[in-house]
């Protein structure tokens, strides 16, 4: 099942487009890992899936049976999201259960069920010792974990992540890949994921989107591991 | 003190604006918003000048003209996103300059104008009074009910729009209630450290308090008694109440600062001591181990 689809995406910030004549598909399930170089436009093709930002021209469409409930099926983490307001008052706990709210609307109070699901997200993430610490005592790679730990306790059926492992020391990575595609095997969930540490993803991933830049200084070229497509065609 | 009327309505008013305004602080703090009350209590001056001049009511003038401003600077900082104090200085010198050529215009408003500027217990009314207390309730309401969206917007606009939450309505409503409770604060603490009623709690609460529920409260406490006592001494000393709240603020600023800092060292002291004592334990220990091994 098709849970998003890009037709000739074109999207720029200035007068050149940075993404043009885009076409992808995303299915339901899959692992997906996106990479390029530094200003290749990862974050913006993210931002493009997720409606944050309008394409100049092309379609961008998702799955109705995920657009339904405001959003609450999609979990993201952004990538400047762990450099958040060191003084931001709030405990570790505090923070991952504010993942539920969208779940959970303005009233109704948390479950039993509620508080089991943030318990696991943050012990997954090796965060759970340290629940009651103020996040802003806690190192980068740890408030990456806890921002996931949020993401996932709103119980998401797609996880946008840009570049998560970002501050985590290499045996945190590797643990960060398997949990992932645990998540994506036995829970059924669509990951889309920036990374730049391909090598140590290694075949966890379903398939991968590189962006590449053209001489032309256009970002339009898109390659995936399955079949490598020159212009913007990845289906 | 209570015998007399006005004091009995600054102390009401105190109170009410004691509550909604820390609040209001906490989240103004954590959103990088604090000069945004200074410049909404400018574009007010203007409102309560322009109803002087144009014989309609100050008060409510200076109110709509403050929530207009608001609206202004929301709108704004959306277009200067990467420079967002741009707006907030944009809206205050056009405030301040229009308060100050409107004032020009009418020669008598120089003894209303100074209990603007620097608050007066006498100058609240009445229908301020009511005006104060409408503010509270709509505040209270805006932050209890919204509370759980509010926290995810004040933490990342990204996220909590990905998850829900209305960022644009909410930012505008959140930006109305800042002109609002700026407009009827004005009176008893004055323009010019209006702003203190709202930082100053919540810069103490932000630095002492663990959880965004505790940093509420140590707000809402520490306002209530910074006004209470600032309108005390400010009664007894015949200093102009803004003044003197805002300075007792600061004083509770700076001791929960040292405090802190206090705490902090003999927290280490008393973490460096037992490191030590940990160290000679584990270097006797190993003294041990090797003699028996020489023997």
């Amino acid at each position: 099942m098709i849970l998003s689809s890009m037709r000739d995406v074109v999207f720029g910030y200035g007068k050149e487009p940075v993404i043009d004549q885009l076409s992808l598909d995303i299915h339901v399930g899959e692992f997906i890992g996106i990479t390029g170089p530094n200003g290749s436009a990862k974050t913006t093709l993210l931002k493009l899936l997720l409606g944050l930002l309008k394409p100049w021209s092309g379609t961008i469409h998702m799955n109705p049976q995920l657009k339904r409930r405001n959003n609450s099926n999609i979990g993201y983490v952004p990538q400047q999201v762990a450099s958040f307001n060191s003084g931001f008052p709030s405990t570790v706990i505090e923070l991952v259960r504010s993942g539920c709210y969208t779940r959970l609307g303005l009233f109704r109070s948390f479950t039993a069920e509620q508080d089991a699901i943030v318990e696991r997200s943050l012990r997954e993430v090796g965060m759970w010792e340290y629940r009651y610490t103020r996040v802003g005592e806690l190192s980068g790679g740890q408030k990456q974990r806890i921002c996931i730990a949020r993401a996932m306790a709103g119980q998401p059926q797609v996880l946008v992540l840009d570049e998560p492992t970002t501050g985590m020391d290499r045996h945190s990575r590797e643990g960060f890949y398997n949990l992932m595609r645990h998540y994506a095997d036995v829970h059924g969930i669509t990951i889309i994921m920036v990374t730049h540490g391909l090598e140590e993803l290694g075949d966890r991933l379903d398939r991968t989107i590189t962006l590449e830049r053209q001489e032309s200084e256009e970002w339009q070229c898109l390659s995936t591991n399955s079949c490598n497509v020159p212009s913007g065609q990845v289906d | 003190m209570f015998e007399y009327e006005f004091m009995q309505r600054a102390f009401w008013a105190g109170g009410l604006i004691g509550v909604i305004a820390p609040i209001l602080g906490v989240y103004l703090m954590l959103r990088r918003q604090v000069l945004m009350a200074d410049t909404l209590s400018h574009v007010s001056l203007a409102g309560v000048a322009l109803g002087s001049v144009m014989n309609l009511n100050p008060v409510i003038c200076g109110f709509a003209i403050a929530m207009i401003g608001a609206l202004l600077v929301e709108q704004l900082r959306r277009s200067y996103r990467t420079y967002s104090e741009v707006p907030v200085a944009i809206i205050m010198t056009s405030g301040l300059a229009l308060a100050v050529v409107l004032m020009s215009l009418q020669t008598n408003l120089s003894k209303t104008f100074s209990s603007y500027l620097f608050g007066s217990i006498v100058a609240v009314s009445d229908m301020q009074l009511w005006m104060m207390a409408g503010v509270c309730v709509i505040g209270l309401l805006f932050f209890i009910l919204l509370r759980r969206p509010l926290y995810s917007f004040t933490f990342d606009e990204e996220t909590a729009s990905i998850g829900g939450v209305q960022v644009r309505g909410l930012s505008f409503a959140f930006a109305i209630l800042t002109g609002m409770t700026v407009a009827s604060a004005m009176p008893i603490v004055g323009v010019l450290l209006v702003s203190a009623l709202i930082v100053l709690p919540a810069a103490l609460a932000l630095r002492v308090s663990r959880s965004f529920t505790a940093a509420i409260i140590v707000a809402v406490i520490t306002g209530l008694i910074g006004i209470f006592s600032g309108l005390t001494t400010s009664y007894h000393l015949n200093t102009p109440p803004g003044g003197t709240i805002a300075l007792i603020l600061l004083v509770f600023l700076l001791n929960g600062i040292s405090a802190q800092k206090l705490i902090a060292r003999y927290n280490r002291k008393r973490h460096r001591k037992e490191t030590k004592s940990q160290h000679v334990i584990l270097v006797n220990h190993s003294r041990r181990n090797t003699s028996h091994e020489i023997r």
